[in-house]
């Protein structure tokens, strides 16, 4: 069946030229992925110079200037031009062949999109060209500090504009992406059949629809202020030193979630496939999904407690809710191993160290929205520490779960498995040897964004144990970039459903042809490849 | 470390703060256990057996009263812990009605100034750290402010932290319960010399300070 389909699929051309002008969502999805992992290793080659410079207090490896646009660049690279569009890219490839469709809603419109994610981060990196080198005010950009008066340089400039016309591309996506999962949808593919992972991008396109338009005016006000005298910012004209904040948290917080909700996605559909069970609690997993986005939007100001100026119980109380969709979704996943037959290829490995990291990354979130503990840990390495937890030790080992997992489904081979364990375990250890001791140095004292710490005391060891677990952690990068190469030269073919999988996009060929589907199986369940598989089972078993 | 990773409280807010800080300590790690430990369950009672006959497990989807439990047993937790929360902090942001000692801090890149009602006003940036001199068993009222970019006043032994925002005021107490120097640092990035902008706060019985602030620093 494989082989007469592939005959049967046009090869489509290959050249540059029909790369640049595709509008092909499955290439646009792989043009995504490749940009948002060329931002990874950049942002990634920063981090690692971050740690060189604080493996040792007064160390000189970097100036104190370009230490500030090292931290800037590392943390604008990672959240807006590598964690957030990894998922669009992913979901670009994923979500029209999980809902049997031939594209998406838009295709020109995404093709658009990917060319101003592109443009809009090699703008913010230019900054690093001009004069005065590239912003150096942090991914949050706090003004005043990033007003006029004081970042005099044409970096801050480039910066806002650079993140303005990625954030505006991603609001175009997250239209696309709705449109495409609520109008699209093969016969048979009723709203509650659809896969998590599709679930879980219609709730993060919503909060993109309502978080992102804030980033935009925060920074359109910011562009006034330096470029064209206005004072939204500046306290000596009757300016407000904290409405940057609010705008920037309204967006920021919804973000954190635009960042993890995909993964959420990608975690749901990889535990039941090396299970071998349905997910459990689709529609609890589900409503949590839509419980967490509401919750998000209600919770800016927990990153504001020690401005003093904010309802501290309410935003803490809003904060603390929304660990019980998180808990759910936990508890869900536990439920579908349980009772199963547990494999651990490594996309499998890569879920389960996104289950170990990203619970602590919860805990000490709910820690620090209780104001008292905040008071301490904010804008501390504790809070360094929280946030890696969850991006890093979340959202990016779901992001190698992912590559692992539709890898052969996107280029027909797979990557090799011995090689992608040796991978898992220097990430997972490296991770934790270096942000573990990042929560004991925010307690004792260490404010984050500082180029040297205090001498005497823990400090200087902790950060040097810290240091050598990035070091592993580009080790373990290192051995999966040499795993893409040398499963390149692999010539067997994966077939159709290499892991025995169960939503949509495992029927049609690896790689699909460009109109994703010669015949799509009948659809009566969130499973119709599992029960194309399983003909002797009834569809509609809950057991 | 040690003393639950979180430095020993020195001010009656900062015990406060403490105990918040251990019970959540203690919640996190029974949360911790809990789920870990499942996942590790799990792992190790179904992991498939190797040469094992490949049966299909039960296809078990839902289960109502198991689902409810889960989402309803955390929410009690998170109100619980909720209220433990708003009692700690209406008790470290408490303002007394009449302080003993009022010191006005500003904040600026890359210094502070510290002014004492009825008294001298210190000021000093990162190559001359200045200090805070405080009464021990006062209440010292705290007016803090910036006059440039937002800073942050964090004293880590005090477990605490304000930002000082330029346009607004912020007030809070502190009342130090043991003599002894402890070092203060700015928390919010302010620009170049933000890593170097610290304070050290000294704590002195009240006839000292009293002493102090007429002879003025010495
Ligand atoms: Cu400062």
């Amino acid at each position: 069946m494989t082989t007469a389909r592939a005959t049967l699929a046009r090869q489509p051309r290959a050249d540059l030229l029909s790369w640049i002008t595709t509008t092909d969502h499955k290439r646009i999805g792989i043009l995504y992925l490749t940009t948002s992992l060329v931002y990874f290793g950049v942002a990634g080659l920063l981090a690692l110079a971050i740690r060189t410079q604080l493996a040792r207090p007064a160390n000189d490896f970097v100036g104190v200037h370009t230490y500030a646009q090292l931290f800037t660049l590392h943390g604008t690279a990672m959240i807006f031009l590598f964690v957030a569009p990894f998922a669009l890219g992913l979901a670009n490839f994923l979500l029209p062949l999980q809902i049997g469709a031939p594209d998406m809603a838009f295709p020109r419109l995404n093709a658009t999109s990917y060319w101003m994610f592109l443009f809009g981060g090699l703008v913010i990196f230019a900054g690093a060209a001009t004069n005065e080198g590239a912003a150096a005010t942090g991914w949050t950009a706090y003004a005043p500090l990033s007003e006029i008066k004081i970042s005099t340089g044409l970096g801050q400039d480039l910066w806002i504009v650079g993140v303005f016309i990625v954030s505006v591309a991603t609001i175009l996506t997250s239209i696309n992406f709705i449109t495409t999962v609520f109008v699209y949808r093969a016969p048979g593919m009723t709203m509650w059949r659809i896969p998590i992972f599709a679930w879980e991008m219609v709730a993060t396109s919503l909060l993109i629809f309502m978080a992102f338009p804030a980033l935009a005016a925060d920074l359109l006000l910011l562009f006034v202020d330096r470029n064209f005298g206005g004072h939204a910012f500046d306290p000596a004209y009757g300016g407000s030193a904290l409405l940057w904040q609010h705008l920037f948290w309204f967006f920021g917080h919804p973000e954190v979630y635009v960042m993890i909700l995909p993964y959420f996605g990608v975690i749901s559909e990889i535990i039941p496939v090396f299970s071998r069970k349905p997910i459990f609690g689709y529609t609890g997993i589900v409503l949590a999904a839509f419980a967490i986005a509401g919750l998000s939007m209600g919770v800016w100001a927990h990153h504001m407690f020690t401005t003093g100026a904010v309802d501290d119980p309410f935003f803490s109380f809003m904060s603390f809710l929304i660990a019980v969709p998180t808990g759910v979704k936990f508890f869900d996943w536990i439920a579908t191993m349980w009772g199963g037959s547990i494999s651990f290829e490594t996309p499998m490995l890569f879920a389960l160290g996104f289950l170990v990291n990203f619970l602590l990354g919860g805990i000490t979130g709910v820690m620090i929205a209780s104001p008292p503990i905040d008071f301490q840990a904010h804008q501390s390495y504790f809070i360094v520490a929280h946030m890696h937890y969850v991006l890093g030790g979340g959202s990016l080992f779901a992001i190698f779960a992912a590559l692992f997992f539709w890898w052969p489904k996107m280029f027909g081979r797979k990557l090799r498995e011995g090689l992608g364990a040796w991978s898992f375990w220097l990430l997972f250890i490296g991770f934790n040897v270096t942000f573990l001791p990042m929560h004991f140095m925010g307690l004792e004292g260490m404010p984050r964004r500082v180029y040297t710490y205090d001498a005497t005391g823990v400090l200087p060891l902790l950060n040097a144990i810290a240091t050598a677990g990035s070091y592993l952690m580009a080790i373990g990068v290192l051995v999966f970039l040499w795993n893409v190469v040398v499963s390149a030269f692999d010539r067997t073919p994966v077939g159709d459903d290499p892991w025995e999988a169960n939503s949509l996009e495992w029927a049609t060929t690896s790689p699909p042809p460009e109109y994703n589907f010669d015949r799509l199986p009948p659809i009566r369940s969130d499973r119709p490849v599992f029960d194309a598989r399983h003909p002797e089972r009834d569809p509609s078993a809950v057991r | 470390m040690g003393r639950s990773w979180w430095p020993q409280p020195v001010t009656t807010q900062a015990s406060l703060m403490a105990s918040n800080w251990l019970l959540f300590l203690c919640a996190g790690a029974v949360v911790a256990l809990i789920i870990w430990g499942l996942v590790a369950f799990a792992l190790l009672r179904w992991r498939r057996k190797r040469g094992a006959a490949t049966t299909l497990p039960a296809q078990l989807r839902t289960n109502i009263a198991l689902e409810i439990t889960w989402t309803l047993v955390p929410l009690v937790l998170v109100c619980i812990l909720f209220i433990y929360t708003y009692r700690a902090e209406a008790g470290v942001e408490a303002l007394v009605p009449y302080p003993d000692v009022t010191v006005a801090v500003n904040a600026y890149r890359w210094g502070w100034s510290f002014g004492y009602r009825g008294g001298p006003t210190v000021q000093g940036s990162f190559s001359d750290v200045p200090q805070l001199v405080l009464p021990r068993n006062e209440t010292t009222r705290i007016i803090l402010t910036s006059s440039d970019v937002n800073h942050a006043f964090w004293v880590p032994a005090f477990l605490f932290k304000r930002d000082a925002i330029p346009g607004r005021i912020t007030v809070f107490d502190l009342r130090p319960e043991k003599d002894g120097t402890y070092v203060g640092h700015c928390a919010e990035f302010c620009g170049y010399a933000h890593a170097l902008m610290g304070f050290s706060v000294k704590v002195v019985p009240p006839a000292d300070y009293a002493r102090w602030l007429k002879s003025g620093p010495s």
